[in-house]
């Protein structure tokens, strides 16, 4: 490696890991002290360090989406408090028009100074219970524009010279639904933001700032030169893609495009053609949009290449403002994290699954399944919300390797962690009276998708849901063969007759104590020829229940024969060779048009209701 | 004459000690047997015998205490060799085991595959009842659906059954009846209950530690108890006693119980030896790191207190169960340098292992260990290497390092050589900081205990890095763990899950549990042949702030709980949460979770000299000549004096540079450190304040 007068590739090797270290630091404050379970149990939250210019140079990867953009937060805070930046200041924003993601995610910034000058900044971006949207929920698809989304947080100091702002933190509390919680996890986010500063001032008293600068330089450059290398080695191309997402205007779906051009050591995604912005909070921030379009990328390179400016920026991300890839202000983002994000990652992944295949997974469950369930608990009068993630969906199969259950979403890849069953019952008034992997639910191929879950819970008195999906009838994709997963959706069994009353994208929904709410994710896309999963593989995922013999049969081509399941490897070998040769050429990607997973044709039944919100007009 | 024997079977050796009744100590190390692990055992027994001047039927009849450290059930995890498992979960909820916790660590790996379910799905069945967070049946245990469960595990050939159902940690009564029923259709087949081996609220993490338990069982069984035969028909006149997760020992019947109790035991041993060594510098705060072959393990004892972690997993199967919270990273002797794609020098976490092992051994390795930077900076004799028994190649150390990292890196030998130790070090200063600084706790006041083969050769550096005045190198440093095993107190854990508040105290309800769980504690600890005067038993609470997500565990004052008492509890969580995070809140409400009793068995220990009172004098006896080492701060290669650790007379001092070269380990005494024996072959290494 190349080494500069300053620093020796002993001292570099030793300040990345200090760097990453001092980021996990962050981590485990923040995570032992929080008080909601959001932070505390999903740890839904990410810590970075930036140099004095606003650019990442160490994070603990946490959420993709959070870690893929937040330097654009710290770019609006550097140009902002140019001049008047002290040493104790926190820097907080929650605003996606100044460079956050949405207005559910707060962010916090420190700087760092060493000898009076300032060399880094230590971040934390943490999501939040609630915002102060007109209804308990940090993301509301019925929002109409940011001012109905909640309380907007412009980058504001919420400590000054080390000292606290309890005027501007008041304001705050007083805006928003559980404020002895959200200021119990405010002070574990500050906490951690401020705890980084103090243990890189103590490395630059050690090294010096001179080294640490250097450092910088050279860890950007190292983590760029290695995913040069990684872009490099990638045939270069323009590839296209379209993905289409849950919600749209008059009943049909919004189509995401994606154009990916690889082009020697870079890669730029741009999202132009894409359908319009939508009168829904279920827009892309542009953080959203530069974090969606990158992160695929970085899931198909070395997953060992630190993700610093250097990585992060091989990626140029593009999409033409006022679409639903790029809202133009003032309209609504506060789901944007998950919606569009999920299926705009999607459409990136069908661009790059072409041309590098055997890196790429197959598309992984879109956010669903996640109700935010509130009410007035009649035993104490306490106004009560819980957001149990138990439902989410499952991830994309990969080559070599089945999808992993509850991916949940592109934002996270697997990150979130999800509460168990007797920790929610203990907390909340309400029985789970199932929470089990939904059959046939996985896309099929040689490697499976993670399948879906059926999430049942029935609460004990009044509460009110409130919900947003995507990915449910657009389902994730299938790749080189494989199918899509087979979508879902949510309904609520009614009164003592059981009335099943079904949902779309978007519900707002009373539910009358002893009622169920049902839910059921999608499982992940499968990937590659059915025809070469190995029989015995099939076999056992029959044996387990993940699909039915029938299944087997008619995607598979395994035969079975007795109660026991025998293989039957004659009639196996016949099934696959007529498959084999009836079929359509296996397609790079499945579904090819939009609306196609039937989910909700299958399900209901006659004397079924379905409730008609119509998309991002809520009540 | 009588003995305490310590058996510790590790990857490469089986560890013996004999502790006679002053103290003095006999290490022996034998070559495990990894198919019949009891062979090592056998035969290191019987060469101690020998050792010792008995014949194995005298030795075993003077043995006092014989504590074991089992891999039976951590290997029978690892290589997927337990029994077939079948799990009986409530109805609805028959994924618990595959759902985990919902968390995928490496997410920017999408090719990385899930851990294997120790049950897959269709040995796993539901029954139909269900029990409510409070304990109160809301639906009966369905005996039909039980009968047909039983007769699915029966097709299935399961040899070995857990229960875990919802909330039976409140109320245990659908477990034990699902038991009863599959006594009767699965005569012989073990079945453990969750609600015994970890009745605590959370089901994955119960249902996982039932599993594991349930997998062990019978291989563990089969082991302890033929080799419990072996020894009492041999001579042995008291019961095997079996390390345990928790740093404590029990019975087989007793560890039989919670099977997954033995996982992971045998670093757990390393604290107590630490507690027994640490005597000779007068140190309760200690810090123990043992560096071998492949892992560095390291374990922050403050105040004679041994951490415990709730977290503790095995291939990413939580055991649920409390045990001696070591931290692990792949560190250590074989760790292998590289160069990575972006040109920045890496070393471990993976290992030579022991073949080929280093370059320097000779043994066909061609990539470049820490070893092979130890042996070409000088600090590694290639003569005087395990006490000369096995010879050192610098040469191919050398045309390792060059070729690999060296040439790569466009920097010369000895720089990579050098670089190699300093990124293994700062990797090591990191792992030390997880289990201090980055719990807020300062390093500098402690004692580093440096075990394992490796450990002297780097804990100087590591503790001048941490700011850490004085190192103790034990005599017993190769073989911490099974001496740890000799000085092991006899320790039972019971835990009842029981919710209540500061408010709403169940004084009466909280009474009661505790005193049916210290009846238990003092039976069984009677049951090892302890007297009620070497008996101590504690008690704790989980408890947090209402509202909040994660638990501390506080202390729980003796006695019947008054209003005083309770007091003491809510006073002592305001101030653990201070200490921990910086920050309570005196005017919230504190909630408990559950209950803990810790039941000890006091062994009675020798008592150590202190080394720092002897007075020092030159260890001229000792010096065995000089060899050129590499010190940076003495800018290259400098002559430095070598002595040998066996020659040491009580007080012998050493100031550094210099090398002292034992038969299980080698320390470097840096410029500015001062080395003192005791004359038994135990150094202290201190490091002039800044």
């Amino acid at each position: 490696m190349e080494t500069s007068a300053q620093i020796d590739p002993i001292t570099f090797s030793v300040l990345l890991n200090r760097l990453n270290s001092i980021a996990t630091e962050m981590t485990v404050a923040l995570a032992n002290t929080a008080s909601s379970a959001l932070l505390a149990l999903t740890h839904d939250f990410s810590c970075c360090v930036y140099d004095a210019r606003g650019r990442q140079v160490a994070m603990k990867d946490a959420l993709p989406i959070h870690t893929n953009s937040m330097h654009l937060f710290i770019e609006r805070i550097v140009s902002r408090y140019v001049g008047d930046v002290r040493e104790g200041d926190v820097i907080a924003c929650n605003d996606p028009y100044s460079g956050n993601t949405h207005i559910g995610d707060l962010a916090t910034a420190a700087p760092v100074f060493h000898e009076g000058e300032l060399l880094f900044w230590t971040a934390v971006r943490a999501h939040q219970l609630d915002v102060g949207a007109p209804v308990p929920t940090s993301g509301w698809a019925a929002a109409q524009d940011v001012w109905q989304e909640g309380l907007i947080i412009p980058p504001v100091k919420l400590y000054e010279g080390g000292k606290a702002r309890r005027d501007v933190i008041e304001l705050y509390l007083a805006n928003v639904r559980w404020p002895a919680m959200l200021e119990g996890d405010l002070m574990a986010q500050l906490g951690a933001t401020r705890i980084g500063a103090q243990k890189l001032q103590a490395l630059a008293e050690r090294y010096g700032a001179g080294t640490l600068r250097e450092f910088c330089e050279e860890a950007i450059e190292y983590a760029a030169r290695r995913a040069s290398a990684e872009i490099r080695a990638m045939p270069d191309g323009v590839y296209e893609s379209e993905a289409w997402y849950d919600f749209g205007s008059d009943g049909q779906p919004t189509t995401i495009r994606c154009t990916l051009t690889i082009h020697d050591d870079t890669i730029s995604v741009d999202f132009s053609g894409s359908d319009p912005q939508l009168q829904a909070g279920v827009n892309a921030s542009y953080a959203v949009m530069q974090a969606a379009g990158g992160i695929p990328v970085m899931m198909a390179i070395d997953s060992d290449i630190p993700h610093n400016e250097g990585c992060l920026r091989r990626v140029g991300v593009s999409a033409p403002a006022g679409t639903v890839c790029n809202a133009s202000y003032p309209v609504a983002t506060s789901l944007a994290t998950v919606l569009p994000a999920d299926v705009m990652q999607e459409a990136v992944t069908k661009a790059l699954a072409q041309a590098v295949p055997e890196r790429v997974p197959a598309g992984n469950a879109h956010w669903s399944n996640v109700p935010m369930i509130s009410g007035v608990d009649p035993a104490d009068g306490g106004f009560w919300g819980h957001q149990p993630l138990n439902g989410g969906g499952g991830g994309g199969a990969a080559q070599g390797t089945d999808g992993w259950p509850l991916i949940s979403t592109n934002a996270a890849w697997g990150a979130l962690h999800v509460g168990s069953v007797e920790h929610t019952e203990m907390l909340y008034p309400l029985r789970v009276e199932q929470w089990e992997l939904e059959p046939e639910s996985m896309g099929l191929g040689q490697w499976i998708g993670g399948p879906g879950v059926r999430f049942v819970i029935r609460p004990f008195h009044d509460v009110d849901v409130i919900y947003a999906s995507d990915g449910l009838i657009n389902p994730p994709c299938g790749l080189f063969g494989g199918s899509p997963g087979a979508g879902g959706g949510s309904y609520v069994v009614r009164g003592e007759a059981g009335r099943r009353q079904f949902f779309g994208p978007e519900a707002y929904a009373r539910i009358r104590a002893g009622e169920l709410w049902v839910g059921i994710s999608s499982g992940g896309g499968g990937y590659g020829d059915p025809l070469q999963r190995s029989p015995e593989r099939v076999r056992e995922d029959v044996l387990d229940g993940l699909y039915s013999a029938e299944t087997a049969h008619l995607f598979f081509g395994v035969v079975f024969a007795g109660a026991k399941l025998e293989l039957d490897r004659v009639a196996t070998e016949e099934a696959r060779r007529r498959l084999a040769a009836c079929r359509e050429p296996l397609s790079l990607s499945l579904p090819t048009r939009p609306s196609a997973s039937g989910w909700l044709e299958r399900t209901m039944q006659p004397g079924d209701e379905q409730v008609d919100v119509p998309p991002g007009r809520g009540l | 004459m009588s003995y305490r024997v310590g058996v510790d079977i590790g990857g490469t050796f089986t560890d013996l000690v004999v502790t006679r009744e002053d103290g003095s100590t006999l290490l022996w190390k034998e070559e495990t047997t990894p198919d019949r692990p009891e062979r090592a055992v056998q035969t290191g027994l019987e060469r101690v015998a020998e050792l010792l001047e008995h014949d194995l039927g005298s030795f075993l009849s003077n043995v006092t205490l014989l504590v074991h450290g089992s891999t039976v059930a951590t290997n029978m995890v690892v290589q997927r060799s337990g029994s077939t498992v079948g799990l009986v979960c409530t109805r609805g909820f028959r994924d618990i085991l595959y759902f985990r916790d919902g968390f995928k660590w490496d997410r920017f790996n999408p090719r990385l595959p899930r851990p294997d379910d120790l049950v897959p799905r269709r040995r796993r069945v539901a029954v139909a009842e269900r029990t409510s967070a409070h304990g109160s049946v809301l639906q009966p245990l369905d005996e039909g659906s039980v009968r047909r469960a039983a007769a699915t595990l029966k097709q299935e050939g399961v040899d070995a059954v857990a229960v875990a159902l919802l909330w039976a940690h409140a109320n245990p009564a659908h477990e034990q009846g699902v038991r009863e029923l599959l006594r009767q259709e699965l005569p012989g087949v073990p079945v453990l209950l969750s609600s015994e081996v970890l009745p605590e609220l959370g089901e994955w993490v119960r249902s996982s530690a039932t599993v594991l338990s349930a997998f062990v069982y019978a291989g563990s069984r089969d082991y302890l108890e033929q080799l419990q035969q072996w020894l009492s028909t041999r001579g042995l006149r008291t019961g095997l006693l079996v390390m345990q997760v928790n740093g404590g020992c029990a019975s087989v019947e007793q560890t039989l119980r919670v099977p997954v109790s033995t996982i992971h035991s045998g670093p757990a041993a390393a604290p107590a030896a630490a507690l027994q060594v640490g005597k000779r510098a007068a140190a309760r705060d200690m810090i123990t790191i043992d560096m071998g072959g492949t892992s560095f393990d390291v374990c922050l004892i403050g105040d004679g207190e041994v951490p415990r972690s709730r977290t503790i997993e095995i291939q990413h199967q939580p055991i649920g169960i409390p045990g001696v919270e070591i931290h692990s990273i792949g560190a250590g002797g074989g760790s292998l340098a590289w160069i990575d794609t972006g040109g920045a020098l890496r070393v471990g976490p993976q290992s030579a292992g022991a073949r080929p092992g280093p370059a320097a051994y000779g043994q066909g390795g061609e990539r470049p260990t820490v070893t092979d930077a130890n042996v070409v900076l000088g600090y590694l004799s290639p003569d005087a290497f395990l006490g000369g028994r096995r010879q050192l190649r610098s040469d191919l150390a050398a045309d390792a390092i060059r070729q690999h990292v060296a040439e790569p890196l466009g920097v010369e030998l000895v720089a990579a050589a050098a670089g190699m130790i300093r990124v293994i070090n700062q990797n090591m200063v990191d792992a030390i900081g997880v289990v201090s600084v980055e719990r807020g706790i300062d390093p500098r006041p402690f004692l580093l205990v440096a075990g394992g083969g490796a450990g002297a050769l780097h804990a100087g550096r590591l503790a001048a890095e941490l700011g850490i005045t004085r190192v103790l190198v034990p005599a017993e440093a190769g073989t911490l763990s099974a001496f740890g095993m000799t000085v092991s107190n006899v320790r039972h854990d019971y835990a009842a899950a029981h919710h209540a508040t500061s408010l709403d105290p169940q004084r009466e309800a909280v009474n009661a549990l505790l005193g049916k769980l210290e009846r238990r504690a003092r039976v069984d600890l009677v049951q090892n042949g302890f007297s009620a005067v070497d008996v101590v038993v504690q008690r704790f609470v989980d408890a947090r702030y209402v509202g909040q997500v994660h638990e501390l565990t506080v202390p729980v004052p003796p006695g019947p709980l008054g209003r005083e008492e309770l007091d003491a509890i809510v006073g002592a969580f305001h101030r653990l949460h201070e200490e921990r995070y910086g920050w309570s809140a005196q005017d919230r409400g504190v909630e408990y979770l559950h209950w803990r009793v810790t039941g000890t068995g006091l062994i009675r220990t020798p008592v150590e000299p202190l080394i720092d009172e002897l007075a020092p004098t030159p260890a001229d006896a000792a010096a065995t000549g000089s060899r050129p080492a590499w010190f940076d701060e003495l800018g290259g290669f400098v002559e430095t004096a070598t002595y040998a650790a066996d020659r040491f007379a009580a007080g012998g001092e050493v100031h550094g540079p210099a090398l002292v070269d034992g038969a299980t380990m080698t320390i470097v005494v840096f410029p500015g450190q001062r080395l003192l024996a005791d004359g038994r072959g135990s150094f202290l290494l201190e490091t002039p304040t800044p």
